[in-house]
């Protein structure tokens, strides 16, 4: 059977849905809802570690779940220091090579500071790290990102926890284009649909925590970005037909006239 | 008296709005993305006191978006009731008839031992009014010896200037609480009767101080029941969004104390009922959906079992305000105020998780001083 396998860094991937593990009512809920999306990579906060309290830590039962890849975040960093002194720890802590790199300073709208971005995926890169960082929708950002070793670009489709969709969804289009490494939707997706739209536009996956965890059915829900998709990829994959701003006739209008 | 700061503006105007917002200025302010004063005026009108149900729904929409369904916890630990102030409503005013007492440091690692055995990570110390015998060098230590024990220390405690602040957040202080405790200037003076506590500009431009010195986050409050509380959520909101201008890195959270029976028998002039307490918390969640909102121990386990995760995101919990209070190892002494909700952590929790909030001890790390 052929396989549609992608690859971050040098691990190799089914699945193109990518779950965070914040805003849920409990860790048993969270954890029925990342299995139940089939994810294979799933992101924590640094800050969400807690070894002294198993009841309320993160990472701990995360990583028992199997086939399960942690990627640690790096949110509540203002700056690039922050920023590589927590991968570090968490590299430490959980030992997973792959680092989702979040920079967003200013507390009130969570839009991530390229600059201090930029800094520290040159900094991690060459610390081994596997940098995924997660970034506005610039496409000239995203090639900076790509030129000094991020194993993925995760452009926003909107500010994070808004649920508005993909409104940067022509500026996608750019990154997309021109992107050699995977090119990760982080932030804005609300409902699977949108989560197949990115797909269908050539993303290589979407990551969603919010949508999931503030929906009444946490894991039904799971389950239904992880149906949308596979119908993206499946649908990316089969090629849209074009836009056309007019009716076109199935049968030709010309047919009449010698070839 | 000295100046109020040039980034500091009136909110006579908007308050005035307040009194005449009629019910489709509030359908108005329900509707709008981006609150301003004009929005938070007429969330805090009377019109909108009719409509608390649909403040309600509105609160928890957004308190879910941003925050998800958790509820941070910290816990205040007093190090000292030794007090210079003469704030007319507290119980640790230098005039106050009670033993003094401060924690020394093995009083304190006692005292940190029983909160961390609780679970608590994010602690929050507080002293009175600068004193010789808890002075800012005795704040200092204690910081730096708590940031030894857990991830996030914070303090409440006197005004400072930035140099201090800059030291204390070398520390190891993540956080800063500070109350205007009134925004009206003449309730202020007349609240504040000796010490550098009746410089009112001064304390206004104490956040500012801080926040230029680096603090990563900054809590604001009016103290409920000193003075109209719909003036002092207007210019708690102006002060809140004039700072989030100029240090806009900086975290900002809104407490709402409210005033109850403490040592001196100071009547609230302009008490806050549960009702109106309630528009309050609503009114300033909708217009500032982003910033943690805190309750304490001051309120009822019932109000606050009611208002987690409607519009409040932070609680303390089993407090004590007396100093030396988790061990009981020390004489009894008044607190700073009656706590009411005098559930243990566990039953607290349990009461959470009841209403499908997970409790977070830990959002932080000490990786990001």
């Amino acid at each position: 059977m052929k396989t549609d396998n992608w690859t971050l860094g040098n691990r190799s991937f089914s699945s193109r849905l990518l779950v965070g593990t914040g805003k849920f009512s409990d860790n048993a809920t969270m954890l029925r809802a990342v299995e139940a999306s089939g994810a294979e990579l799933a992101t924590v906060a640094l800050r969400r570690f807690n070894r002294e309290r198993p009841d309320e830590d993160l990472a701990g039962p995360l990583s028992r779940l199997p086939g399960l890849v942690l990627m640690p975040n790096t949110s509540g960093a203002r700056d690039a220091d922050d920023a590589v002194r927590l991968a570090m720890l968490a590299r430490e802590l959980c030992g997973s090579p792959f680092i989702k790199l979040e920079i967003h300073p200013n507390p009130h709208h969570l839009m991530p500071d390229p600059i201090e971005t930029y800094e520290a995926a040159r900094v991690l890169v060459k610390e081994g790290f596997h940098v995924m960082p997660y970034m506005g929708a610039d496409p000239a950002l995203a090639k900076r990102l790509e030129d000094v070793g991020c194993v993925s670009v995760m452009p926003l489709g909107a500010a994070i926890g808004s649920g508005q969709g993909l409104r940067t969804r022509e500026l996608l289009k750019l990154i997309v284009r021109d992107s050699g490494v995977p090119v990760i939707v982080d932030a804005g997706i609300r409902a699977p649909s949108e989560a197949a739209a990115a797909l269908e536009m050539g993303c290589a996956a979407v990551l969603v925590n919010s949508a999931i965890a503030a929906a009444d059915d946490p894991v039904v829900m799971a389950e239904s970005f992880a149906k949308a998709v596979v119908a993206g990829r499946a649908a990316w994959q089969a090629g849209l037909m074009p836009v056309s701003d007019s009716a076109s006739p199935t049968s030709p209008l010309t047919a009449f006239l010698p070839a | 008296m000295n100046p109020a700061p040039s980034y500091w503006a009136e909110s006579a105007p908007w308050r005035a709005f307040a009194d005449r917002a009629s019910d489709r200025d509030v359908t108005a302010a329900l509707a709008h993305s981006e609150s301003g004063p004009k929005e938070l005026a007429a969330l805090l009108s009377p019109a909108a006191g009719r409509r608390l149900e649909d403040l309600a729904r509105k609160a928890l929409a957004l308190t879910r978006r941003h925050f998800g369904r958790t509820l941070s916890l910290y816990v205040p630990l007093y190090l000292s009731n030794h007090c210079s102030g003469g704030c007319a409503y507290c119980g640790f005013a230098a005039d106050r008839q009670q033993p003094r007492m401060r924690l020394d440091s093995a009083r304190m690692e006692a005292e940190m031992e029983a909160l961390r055995a609780m679970g608590f990570d994010d602690i929050l110390l507080l002293t009175g009014e600068n004193a010789p015998e808890a002075d800012f060098a005795y704040l200092r230590d204690s910081v730096a010896l708590a940031a030894r024990r857990c991830h996030r220390v914070a303090i409440e405690t006197f005004a400072m200037t930035r140099e201090q602040y800059a030291d204390i957040f070398a520390a190891g202080c993540a956080g800063v609480t500070l109350y205007q405790e009134t925004y009206d200037p003449d309730t202020y003076r007349h609240m504040h009767r000796w010490g550098a506590k009746t410089d009112f500009a001064g304390r206004l431009d104490a956040p500012a101080r801080a926040l230029a010195a680096e603090a990563r986050s900054f809590g604001l409050g009016a103290l409920l029941g000193l003075a109209d509380p719909v003036g002092e959520m207007l210019s708690l909101f102006l002060h809140l969004t004039a700072l989030r201008k100029m240090f806009w890195k900086a975290e900002y959270s809104v407490s709402f104390p409210r005033l109850r029976r403490q040592a001196g028998e100071f009547r609230a002039p302009h008490p806050v009922d549960d009702r109106r307490l309630a528009q309050l918390i609503f009114a300033m969640r909708i217009c500032l959906p982003t910033v943690p909102l805190v309750l304490s121990t001051r309120e009822s386990a019932a109000f606050r079992d009611g208002i987690a995760g409607i519009g409040i995101t932070r609680m303390s919990v089993a407090s004590r305000t007396t100093v030396g209070g988790y061990r009981r190892c020390e004489p009894d002494t008044d607190g700073q105020f009656s706590v009411c909700d005098t559930r243990d952590p566990v039953a607290f929790c349990d009461a959470l998780r009841r209403q499908g909030l997970q409790p977070v001890f830990k959002n932080w790390d000490a990786a990001l001083r």
